[in-house]
């Protein structure tokens, strides 16, 4: 029952092209090591350098956004050091496109300017793209109390599709939160 | 002053900031956990340095394989900063350093390096 169970669950994994799967608490000390892994596993892949560059840089600005921004965490108060923040992160490979999704709970009310903010970066041209994230790093463009601006338009560069998002309402307070960008 | 270099680790670079020889770079992968911990310090340093400097003349290389994008606003202020050195009469030269089949590296240069103006900027491929 037991093994039974849980091979249900990597099956789960393989039929959605997934191949490396994170559900808990994050760390930077974990992002460290998932990445080392990704980077392994991807030199063993022989995918070209650009592939992995970006495969590594999406997970990297994702599992960033999660460990700072997850509305999940312990101590609930952000600014301590030692935060744990929950998440799930996965690396799937269909159809020789890399993917790297990331979810977590957000505060329902912080979603209308996350969504509208993701919204407008997935409409832009790769240029426009460019354009903003400069504004961002120099500091022209207010990034909002929210602060995950230049991240979410760094991925959006580095992807080779618009990146997708959605979102699933659990109860008053939290909403889910998932974004998926394919290189 | 001080020299200072700092060896690089798997997620923060190789700092190395020559204050005689007026010689800084900057090498390898760059996502440090905390990264104005890592950065701010350093800056300071150059900042107080570069200040004082009113002629002269300083190389700053960029040798960089991979950043985040916090480390990516540590770079520009880094731009800026040596912008405006260069502005106050010292002779600045950044050389963007990259892997050659790298376009990626080669296209953020050109990004970062496009709104310098009193500061020589030269884009340099290098064999990997």
């Amino acid at each position: 029952m037991l093994a039974n169970n849980l091979y249900n669950i990597r099956q789960a994994l393989n039929e959605q092209g997934i191949i490396f799967c994170y559900s808990g608490y994050m760390t930077e000390a974990i992002l460290s090591g998932i990445g080392q892994a990704i980077k392994q596993k991807l030199v063993i892949e022989e995918a070209d350098s650009k592939t992995m560059r970006g495969v590594f840089s999406i997970f990297v600005e994702q599992m960033q956004n999660v460990i700072r921004y997850s509305a999940e965490r312990i101590p609930e108060v952000s600014g301590d050091e030692s935060v744990l923040s929950y998440g799930l992160l996965t690396v799937g490979n269909e159809d020789s496109a890399y993917s790297v999704t990331c979810g977590n709970k957000v505060l329902t009310k912080d979603i209308d300017q996350l969504r509208d903010h993701l919204e407008k970066i997935s409409l832009l041209d790769q240029k426009e793209l460019k354009a903003l994230y400069k504004q961002i790093l120099k500091g022209d463009v207010p990034e909002g109390s929210k602060g995950a601006g230049v991240g979410f338009v760094d991925i959006a560069r580095k992807a080779s599709q618009p990146i997708e998002f959605d979102f699933k309402a659990l109860d008053d307070e939290y909403t889910f939160f998932a974004l998926k960008a394919y290189i | 002053m001080d020299n200072i270099h700092i060896a690089a680790t798997e997620r923060s670079p190789e700092i190395n900031f020559n204050f005689q020889d007026n010689v800084f770079l900057i090498k390898g992968e760059s996502y440090p956990e905390d990264v104005p911990a890592f950065f701010g310090p350093n800056i300071n340093r150059l900042k107080e340095h570069l200040d004082a400097m009113d002629s002269g003349s300083v190389t700053f290389n960029f040798e960089l394989i991979y950043f985040n994008s916090t480390s990516a606003k540590v770079i520009m202020q880094l731009f800026d900063l040596l912008e405006e050195s260069a502005d106050n009469g010292v002779d600045i030269t950044v050389n963007w350093i990259f892997e050659a089949e790298d376009d990626n590296m080669e296209e953020l240069g050109e990004e970062f390096g496009e709104d310098l103006e009193a500061v020589k900027f030269n884009l340099v491929a290098q064999d990997s």
